[in-house]
């Protein structure tokens, strides 16, 4: 008997999704309608993810865990969908007539993602993977006036389909050689194994799947293109979201080695150091902005994954924690950006001049978020970024560790580069001030408070992540 | 099981190296979605032949939703192409650069 109970917060999201299929179907489009029904049904489902974050069990033949951990990375999910609705007021690159389609497909791919994070079970990882990734080439596509929407789908598609493919091959190499697909056999089995080299190439091949979703270096080719083609919430959504989702299974998935493996290490640290590198180098020379903060996503999922890789208990919470800054920072810098590109178009360096002037509070907010994505305190990027580095010295990895510091430091450059154009450069022609409505300077100010509070006090937090994680040890 | 669990292995490795070199090397859509569904063929393979080497039922079940899962990336891989043909009338895997 299945204790539908513990499935409440997804059987949630799915009928939302319904609701959203059924005002596609109807034949007026109201932009305004569907933007009221979506951020009142996000906000309802922040609060049911809540409510369910202390239910525990397994539910469809042990195959769908219910802990602490996927229920904290629920929450986190339901909170990125309802920011991400709070910015899409203005949906003005996409057709008024696929505003309920826009919701439907969110509603979806968080659905998908967070059935990603309750998987033990090979096959549910594979096909709630799937699903997110389906709504999402999807979801880039919708931008349909745009030139490069449709070049930047491909790209993402393809390299998509191509990583699922080879991670769905590694899978089957890890079933092969195990003899069971739950999460919880292939921990107790692997180990034993795990210097045989056909099992670590299925485990690499597996990872593949992983690291396309969180951008890491083999895979993060599509990032700037599809972050450029597709509209500025959306881009938003990828960045947030489903960046969430990705550390939380990366967990889960590298938890299973047990710590047992050096080659597993060593090839992490590389995949680390490289998308550090490379995001930082190659958003230095950025001026659209959409583009810098994509490459700027690569080099923070290169800082995650030191997390990850430190394979201990300290490792996994403050990745968890690295999870939660990533996406109220992230958030906070494209709400600002969007608000300041106000037509739906890409914004650039240019948008930005006089910002402090024409908003104040938004200039604001892009100095607390960047300040926080550079790791500077007191912001919960700096605690995170601490949380992460210290687990790594805890099991010894001072070159890493240094390497990523060097890494902050190039990546404070262009921060302070987009801080210039807000504050200090001065706009060709006078501009008048931005329509900030009260919900905007609501939001902006309930987003500094968290990032600068979270900073202050971090430690329930951490308390938080580490109950989370404490089912790995 | 009248067929090594080796050979099971080592045929799916072939079928889903053919299937890179189908989904790289090819500069048309088609044939490189064409690459891309053998590379989940030759997953199929490798489960089906885990399961019975095991002889449990997990492989083959992940076998019918790799079909299933195979179809959805197909429609949506083809929808897309449409929309490309249709805008650029071309395939190419390079449009827009």
């Amino acid at each position: 008997m299945i204790n539908w109970a513990l499935f409440n917060t997804e059987i949630y999201f799915l009928i939302t999704a319904a609701g959203f299929l059924v005002l596609s179907l109807l034949p007026k489009a109201d932009a305004h309608r569907d933007y009221q029904t979506a951020l009142a049904l996000s906000a309802i489902g922040v609060g049911v993810a809540l409510a369910g974050i202390t239910q525990q069990g397994d539910i469809f033949a042990q195959a769908y865990r219910i802990d602490m951990f996927s229920q904290v990375f629920k929450v986190l999910l339901s909170m990125g969908l309802f920011l991400i609705i709070c910015i899409c007021s203005e949906l003005k690159s996409i057709p008024e007539r696929l505003h309920p389609e826009f919701y439907f497909l969110l509603v979806i791919a968080t659905l998908a993602m967070m059935i990603l994070v309750s998987s033990v079970h090979l096959l549910t990882i594979y096909i709630s993977l799937e699903l997110s990734s389906y709504c999402l080439y999807i979801l880039v596509y919708l931008r349909t006036e745009h030139k490069r929407s449709l070049s930047a789908t491909i790209r993402y598609f393809i390299i998509g389909a191509t990583a699922s493919a080879v991670m769905l091959f590694g899978l089957a190499i890890l079933y092969s050689f195990v003899g069971s697909a739950y999460l919880i056999d292939i921990v107790n089995t692997l180990p034993a194994i795990i210097d045989r080299p056909i099992v670590i190439i299925g485990i690499f091949f597996t990872l593949a799947g992983f690291f396309f979703k969180l951008a890491v270096f083999p895979f993060h080719f599509w990032v700037p293109e599809a972050y450029h083609g597709a509209s500025n919430q959306v881009a938003a959504y990828i960045a947030t979201a489903s960046k969430v989702a990705a550390i939380a299974i990366l967990i889960r998935v590298i938890a299973l080695s047990g710590g047992h493996s050096e080659y597993l290490a060593k090839v992490l640290i590389c995949l680390s150091i490289i998308s550090m590198t490379v995001g930082n180098l190659s958003a230095i020379v950025q001026k659209d902005l959409k583009k810098l903060l994509a490459y700027s996503s690569i080099a923070h999922a290169g800082y995650a994954l030191i997390g990850i890789l430190s394979m201990n208990h300290a490792g996994y919470s403050g990745a968890v924690f690295y999870a939660l800054a990533l996406l109220i920072l992230k958030f906070t810098c494209f709400f600002v950006v969007i608000k300041a590109a106000t037509e739906g178009q890409n914004p650039t360096m240019a948008h930005l001049a006089g910002l402090h002037q024409r908003s104040p509070i938004l200039a604001l907010a892009l100095l607390v978020a960047l300040f926080g994505l550079a790791g500077i305190p007191p912001t919960v990027g700096f605690t995170g970024k601490l949380l992460v580095f210290s687990a790594a010295i805890q099991q010894g990895y001072f070159f890493l560790v240094l390497i990523a510091m060097i890494n902050v430091v190039i990546s404070l450059y262009y921060y302070i580069l987009v801080l210039k154009a807000a504050y200090l450069t001065e706009p060709d022609r006078p501009l008048s001030e931005l329509p900030t409505p009260m919900s905007v300077k609501i939001l902006a100010a309930a987003m500094i408070t968290a990032i600068v509070a979270a900073g202050f006090f971090p430690v329930y937090l951490i308390r938080i992540a580490e109950a989370a994680t404490a089912v790995f040890i | 099981m009248i067929v090594p669990f080796s050979h099971v292995m080592i045929l799916s490795g072939i079928v889903f190296l053919m299937g890179v070199f189908c989904a790289v090397a090819r500069r048309n859509l088609i044939m490189i979605l064409l690459g891309l569904e053998i590379m989940l063929n030759a997953a199929s393979i490798a489960f089906v032949g885990g399961s019975l080497h095991f002889h449990l039922m997990e492989g083959q079940v992940f076998a019918l939703f790799i079909i299933a899962a195979a179809a959805a990336e197909v429609s949506v891989g083809l929808a897309l192409f449409v929309c490309v043909y249709r805008r650029t009338g071309s395939l190419d895997p390079g449009i827009g650069e």
